[in-house]
């Protein structure tokens, strides 16, 4: 770069780089980077998921809640009582209207909290909910 | 516009890009940097719309009860978290199209109900029920 400003100092013209394609990708590059980014806030919690053999991806999976063996809910590195899940999801889901819920639920927590997060968030959910796991074997 | 302008005179009038790549630059780093493309991966479970009156007394459905002290139940008997699949496979053979639920009381624990989730997927359940899970 500094060789194409001292040409361009100096003699002009036929010397210097021509940056107009570099510049094309880099734009191109940027472009794809700003739409793919999704901006995925991690519940931030440690959690021992089920393995399960079925398991497949979650389709635009990024509003994710996480209930720990103690059933407490976490969402963006934060507890939550399950009084405010709604407010945050539906704030999520009007960020991104195309983004689908995913919980991510530890071996032993409670069903009974799961089941009335599950309760709180259903009427913003428009596809079945997606229960985190890891893939056995 | 460039291309005119060097030929003509060239120097002056040329504009510096450099500090304008600088910044395209930072917000690409940015953006590689910030862009997770972490897959989250799981099971569907679907929550039934609530009704108050009891759905398809008519069409059969499997249906698994899992209690309090992480119990299997499944026709009136307490099985094992490994025959759940066998069982299922064996219900579903006579008819394939059979709705599937998972009902969980209080007490019972995340892990045992997506085991059990899970092996009904294995076994060829289309879709996984779990209905509200009714309070003490």
């Amino acid at each position: 770069m500094s060789s194409a400003r001292g040409t361009s100092q100096g003699g002009g013209g036929e010397g210097e780089i021509d940056l107009t394609p570099m510049l094309d990708v880099v734009f191109i590059m940027l472009i794809f980077f700003i739409v793919t980014s999704s901006f995925v806030k991690e519940p931030g919690v440690d959690i021992a998921k089920v393995s399960a053999v079925t398991t497949n991806a979650c389709d635009r999976g990024t509003i994710i809640f996480a209930v720990t063996a103690g059933g407490d809910i976490y969402y963006d590195k934060k507890q939550v009582p399950l009084g405010r899940a709604f407010r945050l999801a539906e704030a999520a889901k009007k960020e991104a209207p195309k983004a689908n819920f995913v919980i991510q639920a530890d071996v032993d927590a409670p069903t009974s909290v799961l089941s009335e997060l599950l309760a709180a968030i259903k009427p913003l959910m428009d596809a079945p909910l997606c229960a985190s796991t890891n893939e056995a074997g | 516009m460039r291309k005119k302008n060097r030929n003509a005179d060239a120097d002056e009038a040329e504009i510096d890009l450099t500090p304008m790549l600088d910044v395209v630059f930072i917000m690409l780093i940015f953006f590689i940097v910030v862009a997770s493309f972490l897959k989250e991966a799981g099971i569907e479970v679907n929550r039934p719309e609530s009704n108050d009156n009891p759905p398809e007394t008519d069409a059969t459905s499997i249906s698994v009860t899992i209690t309090g002290d992480d119990q299997i139940w499944m026709e009136n008997r307490r099985i094992d978290i490994r025959a759940v699949r066998a069982n299922v496979a064996r219900l579903l053979a006579s008819d394939p199209e059979q709705s599937f639920s998972v009902k969980t009381e209080p007490g019972a624990t995340a892990g045992t109900l997506l085991e059990v989730g899970d092996a009904a997927r294995e076994a060829g359940v289309k879709q996984v029920n779990w209905p509200l899970e009714e309070k003490k």
